[in-house]
């Protein structure tokens, strides 16, 4: 019993990294592009196809590194098309565009690859097992979570100590400031979505390593982004991370106990969290109260 | 009688002492102007005294009865009113359209989903009348988000009005408006005060206005009340000369 | 004013004459039902959302609500479809009643977060209580029964339909031209202003959430008699953006406007579907370019040449 509960806790952690990396590069998209990015979850998929694509010819190490970035490409044009018109205006439009957005993604990638699962295959010295008992503890599972941790680590020394993510942060607070002391903001705004997409599509190359691709998968993930998003508090990274994680150990526990609540507990902790602490975590007080 | 009371009001905003110690009174049917520099904590005074948050030491009397801890909401029934710095009016409605909402909510109608044929005329009849007092009725349909700045304020005091104030607080009532506008606004806080008999209270910083129309001038600097009198006393006062209107001697 | 009222009087003839001439353009008479169906949940969301200013992004879940309250209603208790009818809407409109007042708590995006999390948890509830629901293969096991004698086939269920599409828009129109419609608004234009008047607006935005969510309950039942079928789709978050891309396709601020996006999208949805497998990526490009090229909606950008 103890190790079914242990199994499914851990699964949840991989599952939760998965959260948490897309929470990540959500919220620095609704941070300073102030934009609620439905398409994310397209995003995250579009990265694990051209892995699949990419696999062949540069090995999955390559893929992982170019397949971000050619999303990020994509991220771009789509941040110069759509996102720049709706800055300026009610939220409601950038969500409605990213939507409409994510269901073309969706249509496009099953025309191109087909609608069935497809698998991406991951070096083999990663999907050994660590030990006899922990059967479920694979390499590649480890990997998973070191890698959302580094990556957010990363991040936050980018934003730390970097002009960009100094730049990012100011921004953040206030956009009409820093671009009257000359920053270029349209090529910061670009430069955040396109960092915020690849962190989706690290999300996705990852998750496809784990659970194959499928055109569709963005859309299990991206509910529980804003659920990791918002638990973990806006504007955090550190609560993005931890947000993530939390929820998806807590929906795997859940597995253990009464299968069916799997999803809906996610839903209820976020309910809980915005009546008992609406700021999540790490959130700053006052936003949004 | 005494309407507003403040005894030894402070408000602090953790180390910054926005208000020091400041006393006054605003009888029934005056007409006061609160004056002073940038930062001298006169809209600290208006939240204070409408409800925005409490002292942090002192007390706020109305009508004789403590309301430092009194709500917005509830300031707004007791008969306390006010506009503010950046106009808050209903920008995409017109001019009727925003006093309807004004006068609906004055006579607690806001639940209701239908109301009968002889309230709407009453609704209507009231917001002519308070069109009429602010003298706005030719612009009636008009959106107000399209109308001037001083159209707008004008509007703004025209909601404050539908509550029946006892006590109005008007937050630089005539700020980024031309000669005109301005004329108009102060012939119509002259009117308030003394046609309609409103208690007012408002900041200023043109000391044309102030001089020319206030009954009493209250002068604050740095969170304390340097002088309080009529305005002669006030122009002739040193400490107010150099802090505030330029020594000059 | 004139060209209101002759449009709305084609309008009218058009809708009572339905039966009789959608054949006519390729059409058939359950398409028109499911336009006025999807009109009317979506204009039951616009009170909340264009006129009071709400981003509500779950609002399926009232609809859903409304298509399982009538569907298990008539699968195990009635033969008596308006009475399932009035229970599902019943259900759907208790559930925005009682949760109208936890999403109000929080404003902004937050606000629409919760509105997410309601319709998700109720979209996994569908699909995991297999024994009440029939999980994801969805409520099956009904079908609308005769009222007042009269069997519902198409034709006799669309006036079904027009008859509460009517009843709800009267509903509607009725709020929005009382003091109480009149507040909704105000909230939507400047709630600090409405604060400081002394209104609690957090209790009026709840107001509107629930009556928005009992139109949609209504909506959702109906859909559940035109289908005799009820599914976790009828509560997902997708089906909320459809009715929110419906209420601005058609102009948020326009009372009339989700009936003329329910019209577009429905047909749009109809016809593309039938030509193309990547009818999908049509429905996304709606959305992209009516929120990019047409913000304010059909109705809103006829009003505004017109204005000029």
């Amino acid at each position: 019993m103890l190790l079914d509960v242990i199994f499914n806790a851990f699964n949840g952690l991989i599952v939760g990294s998965f959260y948490a990396l897309m929470a990540i590069g959500l919220s620095l998209i609704l941070g300073l592009n102030g934009v609620i990015n439905f398409a994310h979850g397209g995003f995250m998929a579009l990265a694990a196809y051209f892995a699949f694509t990419l696999v062949p010819y540069v090995g999955f190490w390559g893929a992982l590194i170019i397949a971000p970035l050619l999303a990020g490409a994509v991220g771009y044009a789509v941040e110069q098309l759509i996102i720049r018109r709706l800055y300026l205006r009610d939220p409601l439009y950038s969500l409605l565009a990213t939507f409409g957005l994510a269901l073309i993604m969706q249509d496009l990638m099953r025309t191109i690859w087909g609608a069935q699962g497809l698998p991406l295959a991951i070096p083999d010295f990663l999907n050994q097992p660590v030990s006899e008992v922990y059967f479920f503890v694979t390499g590649y599972r480890i990997f998973v979570v070191a890698l959302a941790i580094l990556s957010t680590g990363a991040l936050f020394a980018v934003l730390r100590y970097t002009r960009l993510g100094v730049r990012i942060r100011a921004g953040n607070a206030d956009l009409e400031t820093i671009a009257a002391l000359g920053v270029n903001i349209y090529l910061l705004r670009s430069a955040n979505f396109v960092l915020g997409i690849m962190f989706a599509g690290l999300a996705g190359i990852l998750a496809a390593g784990q659970l194959g691709l499928t055109p569709t998968m963005g859309d299990s993930l991206i509910m529980p982004s804003f659920v990791a998003i918002v638990v973990g508090g806006v504007g955090s990274l550190l609560g993005s991370l931890l947000g993530g994680l939390i929820i998806g150990v807590a929906s795997g526990i859940t597995t253990a106990f009464y299968p069916a609540a799997s999803e809906v507990v996610i839903y209820l902790i976020m309910g809980v969290m915005l009546i008992v602490r609406p700021r999540g975590l790490f959130g700053q007080e006052g936003l949004f109260e | 009688m005494n309407l507003l009371q403040l005894k030894n009001v402070s408000r602090r905003f953790g180390a910054l002492t926005a208000l020091n110690n400041i006393s006054l009174s605003v009888e029934q049917g005056e007409l006061r102007a609160v004056i002073g520099p940038n930062g001298a904590g006169k809209t600290t005074l208006f939240n204070l005294i409408s409800g925005f948050f409490p002292p942090s030491d002192g007390e706020i009397l109305f009508e004789g009865a403590p309301i430092g801890a009194v709500n917005p909401a509830a300031l707004v029934k007791k008969g306390i009113i006010r506009t503010f710095q950046i106009t808050e009016v209903f920008l995409s409605l017109t001019v009727y359209e925003n006093l309807r909402v004004a006068v609906e909510t004055a006579m607690g109608l806001n639940i209701r989903p239908w109301i009968s044929r002889g309230l709407r005329a009453a609704i209507n009849r009231r917001v002519d009348e308070l069109m009429d007092i602010v003298n706005i009725a030719p612009k009636a349909h008009r959106i107000v988000g399209e109308m001037s700045h001083g159209d707008q304020r004008v509007v703004e005091v025209g909601i404050a009005l539908s509550r029946q104030p006892k006590l109005l607080l008007l937050d630089e009532p005539t700020a980024g408006m031309g000669d005109e506008e301005t004329n108009h606004m102060t012939g119509l806080i002259r009117s308030l005060n003394k046609a309609q008999k409103i208690s007012i209270l408002f900041i200023e910083h043109d000391m044309n206005i102030v001089f020319g129309v206030a009954d009493r001038i209250t002068v604050l600097d740095n969170g304390t009340m340097l002088a309080e009198g009529n305005a002669a006393e006030i122009a002739a006062n040193p400490r107010v000369q150099s802090a505030y209107l330029g020594a000059a001697a | 004013m004139n060209r209101d009222k002759i449009v709305m009087s084609v309008t009218a003839v058009l809708l009572l004459t339905v039966p009789f001439w959608a054949g006519y353009v390729g059409g058939y008479t359950d398409l028109a039902s499911r336009v006025l169906i999807y009109a009317l949940a979506a204009m039951g969301l616009n009170l909340l959302l264009g006129f009071t200013g709400g981003l509500s992004f779950g609002h399926a879940a009232y609809f859903g609500l409304g298509a399982y309250g009538t569907g298990l209603m008539l699968d195990y208790e009635t033969s008596n479809t308006l009475l399932a009818l009035l229970v599902g809407t019943l259900t759907g409109g208790l559930a925005a009643l009682m949760l109208g007042p936890i999403a109000v708590r929080r404003r902004g995006i937050y606000f629409s977060m919760i509105t997410i999390a309601i319709g998700q948890m109720f979209y996994f509830i569908a699909v995991r209580w297999n024994s009440v629901t029939g999980g994801e293969d969805g409520l099956t096991g009904f079908s609308r029964q005769p009222v007042f004698g009269l069997p519902l086939n198409s034709t006799q269920f669309y006036y079904m339909v027009l008859f509460f599409f009517i009843v709800g828009a009267l509903l509607l129109w009725t709020i929005l031209n009382s003091p109480l419609g009149h507040t909704f608004v105000a909230i939507r234009e400047n709630q600090k202003r409405l604060t400081f008047l002394g209104i609690r607006v957090d209790r009026y935005v709840a107001l509107s959430f629930a009556i928005s969510g009992l139109v949609c309950a209504l909506a959702g039942g109906l859909n559940a008699l035109l289908d005799n079928f009820a599914s976790p789709d009828d509560l997902r978050y997708t089906l909320s953006g459809d009715f929110l891309i419906i209420a601005v396709l058609g102009g948020m601020r326009n009372f009339w406007g989700p009936l003329v996006g329910a019209a577009i999208f429905v047909l749009v949805q109809n016809y593309v579907s039938a030509i193309t497998q990547n009818w999908m990526t049509v429905i996304g490009l709606v959305f992209v370019l009516s929120v990019i090229f047409f913000p304010l909606g059909v109705l809103g950008f006829f009003r505004r040449r017109s204005e000029t």
